[in-house]
């Protein structure tokens, strides 16, 4: 009898545990006359505390007797939570959103903040994830892009210079057989076994690629599948596995974060990381000496071609449409993007922040050479595309590695799926 | 007198209401709002009628016919599936040394989590994994175990088969409580072989077990291996190891097209009846052939 009231008591509070994660802490939502309440997925990490505080501190100034409360959810559910509020139209005041898709499809429900953002205009880059026919509805704190980091240790090791790694792609193979001979180590990292290592291959390498004009045409949504520049992009993501420049099994190594491990552990001398977050600079850091880890611009693939920082809006801050003040919320929304508070940003959760005039030599020579490149950067390639075609360009670039389909195919499904998106 | 046969003829219906109220409001009735969810479109065309569209673009998708073939390949590895717990019961019930332990051993992953399994044999089967570097110590080269479209997906049904044998096990071995042991006391005198006492012996005595452990393995297979292919695979390599279910969790959760994913929901209910009835018939018949 004792035995089995244990087991209903161990039962029932293992099913209530398993409740506790997923009603979380919604309960309170929008805020009143007198106070604020931001909708987040970051504030309660560790590692955005100082930047929560640097943004308080900073509205604290300009409205002392407003109150603001951070409601951190899960970002796993994040967006069927808004899309609840959405629906109810009530919520919180300010909220975090993924740039792009995200904020695109729920622009009704925001505020325009063009007229409250002005004076923030030329020092925040990465507005363009965030805005829609010509209006801003969200103010950048971060970017997200796709650099090619290498390991400038390998690089020695194997006789390679590595203040001045390839500029073309003849040259990058090249060094991947003096690196892969000398060394022992893979050329690249490729993890695809979530179908996002094409991803990152097609916005790592496109800026090499394509001409100037394909790149613009292809973000403006003129895609043209059939264009040999497209192509090769596809061609050589098969010919650098069939030439072994990959590490094994590529369709079986998760990217998250199993082959941004073989980068940190120095067994591929390349990886096309992130910029923001994870598997960026930072997180190589903690296992690669800062110093020893490079960010090189694409190689030229197709001659006349000018590589760029493939990079977009990240993360940024937007004010709901049902808010009591809007210009309140768009000013605390100034403060979540105030430059001591990115800076701060920056520093301890490992972003690139939305203001290029932060100090950023601490962090590194890659991190210099990435903002250095934010200037002339372009909007990712596959950033511009559906996610219906994403989610069939992986499927198709794990069969183009196992050899089950052609390019030609390939770009021909992938053609089809576009012009239905 | 007339009042209480009223009162008795009403009394079962009132007895089952609770249970059949239950069923209709929580079950039958969401089951008809999904199908007929699946007759409207999606995006642009939410909550209009689309007549069969959506079944449509699934029997035009290769993905979602994809995953239909791998059911039926599921389907035809179901009898490995039911051997396997079938026959370690039966060593059991026959208590081989050591017994008492196996019993808890093969139990045992049945309380664990698909994801917790799934997660486990990731690493033992990656490429340069413990299994890869066993079988290379006795010559054979390193199979891609997660990333071979030809392999990924009897990986991943071996190892739901390892992760929930345990529970058809426990089936069994209640089964075989019921056994007549006589029965095989008397096979025994008559110097009949394990092999033929298994065959002429145990399985007629099991029947009504084995229909149990079949449909309720074959429910199993299409209905709870979504876990183990979120951490396994994520339906690849080239959506070799997608099943209808990870099929309606993309559509829906993915791709935003929750109509569509009621069509495919729809379409994976009707397979499932299919199957179950096929299999209830096809077991009756050999039930009543002994």
């Amino acid at each position: 009898m004792r035995r089995a009231l244990w087991t209903v008591v161990l039962a029932s509070a293992l099913t209530l545990a398993g409740c506790g994660s997923a009603s979380g802490p919604g309960s309170s939502s929008g805020g009143g006359a007198d106070s604020l309440v931001v909708w987040d997925w970051k504030s309660g990490d560790d590692a955005a505390a100082a930047y929560v505080e640097a943004a308080k501190a900073d509205f604290a100034e300009k409205h002392p007797d407003i109150t603001v409360e951070f409601v951190a959810q899960p970002f796993d559910q994040y967006y069927t939570l808004l899309g609840a509020a959405i629906q109810a139209g009530k919520g919180p005041d300010v909220m975090l959103f993924n740039g792009g898709g995200q904020l695109r499809d729920r622009v009704d429900a925001l505020v325009p903040l063009d007229s409250h953002v002005a004076e923030d205009r030329d020092r925040l880059v990465g507005w363009d994830a965030f805005s829609k026919d010509g209006r801003t509805y969200a103010a950048p704190v971060t970017l997200q892009g796709h650099p090619i980091y290498y390991n400038r240790k390998l690089y020695e090791r194997a006789g390679l210079d590595p203040d001045s790694p390839p500029a073309t792609w003849s040259d990058f193979v090249g060094g991947c057989a003096t690196i892969m001979a000398k060394t022992g180590t893979k050329c690249l990292a490729l993890g695809n076994k979530e179908g996002i290592g094409i991803q990152f291959f097609l916005s790592g390498l496109g800026s090499g690629a394509l001409t100037g004009q394909e790149y613009d045409d292809w973000i403006a949504g003129k895609r043209d599948w059939t264009s040999p520049d497209v192509q090769r992009i596809f061609e050589l993501w098969t010919e650098t596995d069939g030439a072994g420049l990959n590490n094994d099994a590529a369709n079986s190594t998760a990217m998250f974060n199993d082959s941004f491990a073989l980068f940190s552990s120095g067994k591929a001398a390349h990886v096309i990381g992130l910029m923001s977050d994870v598997g960026h600079w930072k997180d190589f850091g903690e296992f690669l000496d800062p110093g020893d880890i490079g960010v090189m611009r694409a190689p030229v693939i197709t001659p006349g071609a000018t590589p760029s920082l493939p990079y977009d809006g990240g993360i940024g801050y937007a004010v709901a449409r049902w808010t009591a003040d809007p210009a309140l919320a768009a000013d605390l929304v100034r403060s979540l993007t105030a430059r001591d508070a990115l800076a701060v940003f920056h520093a301890d959760a490992g972003a690139i922040a939305a203001d290029t005039t932060i100090d950023v030599s601490k962090a590194g020579p890659a991190v210099t050479e990435i903002v250095a490149g934010i200037e002339t950067g372009k909007p990712a390639l596959h950033v511009a595309l559906s996610s219906q075609t994403l989610d069939l360009m992986g499927r198709l670039s794990q069969q183009l590695l196992s050899g089950s389909v052609t390019v030609d195919e390939a770009l021909r499904q992938l053609a089809a799926s576009d012009r239905e998106g | 007198m007339f009042r209480r046969t009223t009162a008795e003829r009403l009394a079962p219906y009132a007895l089952v209401a609770p249970a059949v109220l239950i069923i209709v409001v929580l079950r039958l009735y969401p089951l008809v709002l999904g199908v007929n969810f699946s007759f409207t479109g999606d995006g642009e065309r939410d909550g209009t009628a689309v007549g069969l569209d959506n079944y449509a673009v699934l029997f035009g998708d290769p993905l979602f016919l994809g995953a239909l073939r791998n059911v039926g390949l599921l389907v035809l590895l179901l009898p490995v599936a039911v051997a396997i717990p079938g026959l370690l019961a039966t060593f059991i019930y026959l208590r081989v040394p050591g017994h008492r332990f196996f019993r808890g051993a093969y139990f045992f992953p049945a309380v664990l989590s698909p994801v917790i399994v799934g997660a486990v044999f990731n690493l033992l089967l990656a490429f340069d994994g413990p299994v890869n570097a066993v079988l290379g110590t006795v010559g054979l080269g390193p199979v891609d175990w997660l990333g071979d479209p030809d392999v990924a997906i009897y990986a991943v049904v071996g190892v739901h088969v390892w992760a929930t044998f345990g529970m058809a096990l426990v089936v069994f071995l209640a089964g075989f409580a019921t056994l007549d042991s006589s029965l095989l006391d008397a096979a025994r005198i008559d110097g009949a072989s394990l092999p033929r006492v298994i065959w002429h012996v145990i399985v007629p005595g099991l029947s009504r077990t084995i229909q149990f452990v079949v449909v309720t393995t074959m429910i199993g297979m299409l209905t709870s291996m979504f876990g183990l292919l979120y951490v396994m695979t994520g339906g690849g390599p080239g959506g070799t190891t997608y099943l209808p279910e990870y099929y309606i969790w993309i559509q829906q959760g993915q791709m935003n097209r929750p109509a569509l994913a009621s069509a495919a929901s729809t379409v994976l209910f009707l397979v499932m009846v299919v199957v179950g009835l096929l299999q209830i018939s096809v077991l009756r018949r050999s039930g009543r052939a002994d």
